[in-house]
């Protein structure tokens, strides 16, 4: 599901208390300020640690092993060096299929995310309130639609014998009826993955851009209107500068989440390992772990779409540490 | 405020009309398809033939989907309720001491949204399979827990820190000690934040897939998310079914995202002063 990172700005809080009683007690209550924090982080880092770091450095350690079904009975380790990178980075098969499918769709899913979301939110910003309200509200039904229960809707709505899409354009005479299987074809299956991914993931840049653009003061306008600028010179010059940090936030946002898309693929038909000309980075590394049992492969598969995050992320950290003071 | 003209105003109907249109006719199409009668053979009917319960009735009785209801159910409360606490805490400790190494701890929780489910499932499920905990609801519990904590400590810390200091150095001047401050000033004020928080952990529990379908294999275990695919068979699915018990799934979200839109709004300003 769409969480996002709030944006909230926090200033650097003084701590504890602002009465004055004498040195030792002082002291005192400075040690024990210092070890307060540690002490009411710990649960959390516990669990962080255990749950979410220690895994990562282990799917890293797998990486280099040729871990299968036999490993996995037994236990013991098999270290193989590169042997796992070597093969993926060698075939044809990652740079033919599995990138374009897992950098092109999501390339594609950011503009559409990103374009329609700013469209809406333009749009339901110079609507007045009831109406305004109603519309953010049926925004957020859409983004409230889980992923798996959103994909199986496209699924039904596009199903080649009895769904909407096909039934339609077959009354229209465009297609002869049961005869075309968008699923099938590597094109129309990314279609149907982004017009659903774009779906889910605009009401959030939607929501996002709308806040901001309820900051912009309203003399501005004013004032470039009286200066005689049309509105689409006051969009460029207004809005648009005013609402970059926000467009850099929601943008990278987008594109972490639109490459490490997984529910959407797997759940449609030939995703979950019967068309392997649909697999993104993803869902290559699942087929591989848990329908092939070479979890030293798959680990690999993941070590690198992380990698590719990660490099995202730092770009986002940069961005979003210009704006604000942690 | 001059009059709108009227082509501005048919062009806004339109895109109103395109909004909603969009945005509501997949959950429009899943639940009328959960009570069409001849849902099978719907085709390109805007409105279901006749209206049923057989979908829901089947899907929550011969289907099985009230436990797998209740499993959901079940992690998706304990889930909540030890991020919220756990959350709680470290968003106090983020938001309102100085100590070093609180900026790694920060970035840290900002990196670790982004490690793609795909890395952590291989390593997780190697170690519940070694704990004997792969069909165990507890297990899963934990694995969200670990999921839904980075986001709620980001977001609780904007709560925690929209709330004065000077509210807080007021208890310690009457003579309140930490604790007593932490009970009877912060967490009152936090309190919208935190049902906020619990919101999107409930729903990263409800929602979540990939776990769920690599952990659980007994049946009788399943969450909703690996429920439904039990509806479909080899080459065919019986859609009643399947979008009746999405329907269950998807509803309770719903309500929750339009509930906790308010919550946030006014969760934000409706704090400190009152205390």
């Amino acid at each position: 599901m769409s969480t996002a990172p709030s944006v909230g700005v926090a200033p650097l809080a003084s701590p504890g208390p602002g009465a004055r009683p004498d040195p030792a007690r002082r002291r005192k209550a400075r040690r024990r300020s210092a070890t307060r924090p540690w002490f009411l982080l710990s649960p959390a880092l516990v669990v962080l640690g255990v749950l979410l770091l220690w895994p990562l450095a282990r799917v890293v350690w797998l990486s280099f092993q040729d871990y299968g079904l036999q490993q996995l009975v037994s236990g013991e380790t098999n270290f193989v060096g590169l042997a796992n990178y070597r093969e993926i980075l060698g075939s044809d098969y990652l740079w033919t299929v599995v990138l374009p499918n897992t950098a092109g769709f999501a390339a594609v899913c950011v503009v559409a995310t990103v374009g329609l979301g700013t469209m809406a939110a333009v749009f339901l910003n110079i609507l007045k309130p009831t109406w305004r309200t109603i519309c953010s509200t049926a925004v957020m039904v859409a983004w409230a639609v889980p992923a798996i229960t959103g994909t199986y809707v496209w699924v039904w709505l596009f199903d080649p014998l009895n769904g909407l899409v096909a039934t339609t354009l077959a009354d229209l005479g465009v297609i002869e009826p049961g005869t075309v299987n968008w699923f099938t074809d590597r094109l129309g299956f990314y279609a149907i993955a982004t017009l659903n991914v774009v779906h889910h993931g605009f009401p959030f840049v939607a929501i996002t851009v709308l806040a901001a653009l309820m900051t912009v003061p309203k003399e501005l306008y004013e004032a470039a209107i009286v200066d005689g600028a049309s509105s689409w010179q006051r969009f460029w010059t207004i809005t648009v500068p005013i609402l970059k940090p926000v467009f850099a936030v929601v943008t990278i946002l987008s594109t972490i989440w639109d490459f490490k898309v997984f529910t959407q693929v797997y759940l449609m038909p030939g995703g979950n390992g019967g068309n392997s000309e649909v697999f993104n980075l993803g869902v290559w590394s699942y087929i591989q772990s848990f329908s092939q049992g070479k979890y030293g492969m798959g680990s690999a598969i993941a070590v690198l779409l992380t990698l590719i995050l990660l490099v995202i992320t730092l770009v986002y950290m940069r961005t979003l540490f210009k704006e604000e003071e942690l | 405020m001059k009059r709108e003209g009227t082509l501005p105003r048919i062009g806004k109907g339109f895109g109103v009309a395109a909004l909603l249109l969009f945005s509501l006719f997949p959950a429009y199409w899943m639940f009328s398809t959960a009570l069409d009668t001849d849902a099978a053979r719907r085709g390109a009917s805007l409105l279901p033939t006749s209206l049923t319960w057989s979908h829901m009735a089947r899907v929550l009785e011969d289907g099985g989907f009230g436990l797998y209801l209740r499993n959901s159910a079940l992690i998706a409360l304990g889930t909540v309720l030890l991020s919220a606490l756990i959350a709680l805490l470290a968003a106090v400790a983020v938001a309102r001491f100085t100590f070093s190494f609180r900026k790694a701890v920060l970035v840290m929780i900002l990196i670790v949204q982004m490690v793609p489910l795909e890395a952590l499932v291989i390593p997780l499920f190697l170690q519940a399979r070694n704990l004997q905990m792969l069909n165990s609801l507890i297990g899963l519990m934990i694995v969200y827990l670990a999921l839904s904590l980075p986001f709620a400590i980001w977001m609780l810390r904007g709560f925690v820190a929209a709330v004065p200091v000077e509210i807080e150095e007021a208890a310690y001047m009457d003579g309140a000690s930490w604790g007593r401050m932490f009970r009877s000033i912060l967490l009152p004020l936090v309190a919208p934040g935190v049902v906020a928080t619990s919101v999107f952990s409930f729903i990263t529990a409800w929602n979540e897939f990939i776990f769920a379908l690599t952990f659980l294999q007994d049946a009788n275990k399943y969450t909703v998310a690996v429920g439904l695919q039990k509806f479909f068979g080899q080459n065919t699915a019986d859609w009643g079914a399947v979008m009746a018990a999405s329907t269950l799934i998807t509803l309770p979200v719903i309500i929750f995202f339009v509930v906790v839109q308010r919550r946030l709004a006014s969760g934000l300003s409706a704090g400190a002063v009152k205390g």
